[in-house]
């Protein structure tokens, strides 16, 4: 799950996925706005064929929270 | 690999390794009063596809108007399309979310202020650029305000917001060059319920999935494509299992599948749409591993066959193999092989013409899903042109009045100008004016070959020419004894204060070879000299496709004026020299007889 995330990442913001920390979040990957935020969370949806709420969407801001919520949803 | 096959992440990493350097550029502009954004990886692979390299400008949020009267960064000469999306919710929160609380005046005035808004825009625009329109129309509720009666009373939601879309249509035909681009269309091919995206429609005024945003993209590249002379001409059909069910071979003329019930009526509705192409002006063709005698008795004598002699320009029924077949009717037609879409069921040959010849177009049909042929072809826009001409309706009997023409030719055993004369050839010379910019400016889309500079122009370009008073637009008919070809050929000529500019010359493929570029350049020269202008200057712009008419203006009794970069060569014409005579092998040369 984490490789896979990290290739996502990568391609949508653009960035080496050696790059990609587990604190990753738009304060250190200036790519990361939040128009990029939106095609970010529509791929990882697609990725790993899940779908967030709104509530969610707005708080997926950093590798790690991105994966315990990817956790969750597919356990 | 199909664009609704990519996941949004691999689409990114194939733009972001995609070499597009060599491609030209596709400038198009965005204006919007919401969040679109994720169109831009769709647009840009469809320009991939097409052999350019996008380049895409989004205007301010909620600035459409505000852009198009003021935003000269955004809209200038360089521009080639732009998309407009208007969304109602936007432009008119009373009409799309309050409607049941207005009365009939708010209902009117609301109504107003969007067509004024229309208006506007569409002026602002127009004063800084002829570029395509795509205007985005508005959608239609499908709960809307007043329910189930809604759709049964004009005077409700939905009869307002389709009076706004007809009007929105009638302003983009007034201004030329713009087109009404139906979301609903896109909503209904993906779905209702995967075409909005409610979370960003609220967390980023982004109302559109991914497939929304893809299949919208999809639907203005059909107006893109042919704006760039990309759109197909000609369809190339297998027979056996793609025609009709079955085959003909093993199954016999009365044992294949073609017919009103099924599995034939697959295959009777496929060659409906084939016929449907065909009346747009497609040259239909046939390629097929067959014994010829056999497919032409199915074709004449099934009773239920659609597709019958005369809708068939070429036919290639033989043994030999398909991607030879196909550079056989592309040479005999005269048209590019980019021209060309392929149809056939059969995966092998599919990949065989891909293999060694990448520019034909395929389309697979495969096996088990005949009852979805027609919309496999119905739904790649690969056909699609911005103006229906005279000349489509008629186009596939041209190209079969050509090739009997050719063979005629080739049982002639005099020169070539005696079997000239033998044609009895009628040219006839005319100023464009409003009833053929439609065709000319098709002409300048579409011709490759035999076209010096290649400059494309749209309907409003050509009459921007027309109205300029400095320039003539004039464009060339033929006749001979096998047929009226219509309007083959047209220039353009800048007068400057000193000289004349050959801006544009070209003639349509199926007339080259019979001397009529003589009788247009002749025309060009006596034109200037009528104007007293010294000089006239002609160039030519190399593209991959033009090489043949690289000498056309030294061969002419043009001189090289220059020549320093490769893509460019500049040539001129002292008209103290005179006019060239007009070729002696017309039967007649008439000026200004142009009929419509």
């Amino acid at each position: 799950m984490e490789e896979k995330l990290k290739k996502i990442m990568s391609q949508i913001l653009g960035v080496p996925e050696s790059e990609i920390m587990p604190t990753s979040s738009p304060d250190d990957i200036a790519s990361w706005d939040s128009l990029q935020h939106m095609n970010l969370v529509l791929a990882i949806e697609q990725g790993f064929n899940v779908k967030f709420d709104a509530e969610e969407i707005i708080q997926l801001l950093s590798f790690e929270i991105i994966i315990e919520t990817l956790k969750e949803k597919i356990g | 690999m199909h664009i609704n096959n990519y996941t949004s992440a691999d689409l990114q990493s194939y733009l972001d390794t995609a070499d597009v350097s060599n491609n030209p550029v596709l400038n198009i502009a965005i204006l919007r009063n919401i969040t679109v954004e994720g169109l831009t990886p769709y647009l840009r692979y469809l320009a991939i596809q097409m052999g350019f390299r996008a380049s895409i400008s989004y205007g301010g949020f909620d600035n459409v108007l505000q852009d198009a009267i003021g935003n000269d960064d955004l809209l200038n000469h360089n521009t080639d399309c732009i998309m407009i999306f208007t969304k109602l919710e936007t432009l008119s929160p009373k009409l799309a979310n309050g409607f049941a609380q207005l009365d009939s005046s708010d209902v009117e005035e609301e109504k107003n202020l969007v067509k004024n808004y229309i208006v506007s825009t569409l002026q602002g625009i127009r004063s800084k650029t002829n570029a395509v329109i795509n205007w985005q129309g508005f959608e239609l509720p499908v709960y809307p305000a007043f329910g189930v009666i809604d759709h049964t009373n004009s005077d409700m939601q939905v009869g307002a917001i389709n009076e706004l879309n007809d009007f929105l249509k009638a302003k983009l035909r007034d201004v030329k060059n713009g087109f009404f681009i139906d979301i609903n269309v896109c909503r209904s091919i993906i779905g209702y319920n995967r075409f909005y995206d409610n979370r960003y429609w609220h967390i980023g005024k982004a109302p559109y999935t991914l497939d929304a945003l893809r299949e919208i993209a999809n639907d203005n590249f059909k107006v893109f494509r042919a704006l760039k002379g990309k759109n197909k001409k000609c369809l190339i059909l297998d027979c056996d299992n793609t025609l009709w069910g079955g085959i003909l071979g093993e199954d016999g003329i009365n044992g294949i599948r073609i017919g009103p019930n099924y599995p034939g009526s697959a295959y009777l509705e496929f060659q409906q749409e084939i016929l449907s192409l065909y009346h747009r002006g497609i040259i239909i063709a046939l390629c097929s591993k067959n014994n010829e005698p056999d497919v032409w008795d199915v074709i004449d004598n099934h009773p239920h066959m659609l597709i019958k002699r005369n809708h068939i320009s070429i036919a290639m029924i033989n043994w030999e193999d398909k991607a030879s077949n196909i550079k056989q009717i592309a040479s005999t037609l005269n048209i590019g092989l980019d021209s060309i879409v392929f149809v056939d069921d059969n995966e092998f040959e599919i990949n065989l013409v891909k293999e060694f010849l990448p520019n034909v177009e395929t389309i697979h049909l495969p096996k088990g899903a005949s009852t979805d042929y027609r919309q496999m072809l119905a739904s790649s826009g690969l056909f699609d042109s911005l103006a229906f001409t005279n000349e489509d309706k008629i186009r596939s009997q041209l190209y079969k009045a050509e090739i009997t023409r050719k063979e005629d030719q080739g049982k002639f055993t005099g020169d070539i100008e005696s079997y000239y004369k033998t044609l009895n050839m009628v040219a006839c010379l005319s100023s464009a004016n409003a009833a053929v910019t439609p065709r000319v400016a098709q002409l300048t889309q579409k011709t490759n070959q035999f076209n010096l500079t290649t400059k494309r122009y749209s309907e409003s370009d050509i009459e921007a020419f027309i109205n300029s008073g400095n320039a003539d637009v004039i464009f060339v008919e033929l006749e001979d004894r096998f047929g009226n070809m219509g309007i083959v050929g047209c220039s353009i000529i800048s007068y400057r204060e000193d000289f004349a500019e050959i801006d544009t010359f070209l003639l349509s493929c199926r007339v080259i070879g019979r001397g009529l570029e003589k009788v247009l350049l002749s025309r060009c020269i006596e034109l200037a000299k009528n104007r007293n202008l010294a000089k006239v200057i002609g160039s030519y712009i190399k593209t991959s496709k033009n090489g043949q008419v690289a000498d056309f203006y030294v061969n002419n009794g043009f001189i090289i004026e220059s020549g320093d970069n490769d893509q460019e060569t500049r040539f001129f014409y002292e008209t103290k020299n005179g006019v060239p005579p007009m070729p002696s092998y017309y039967k007649e040369i008439n000026f200004e007889c142009f009929k419509k």
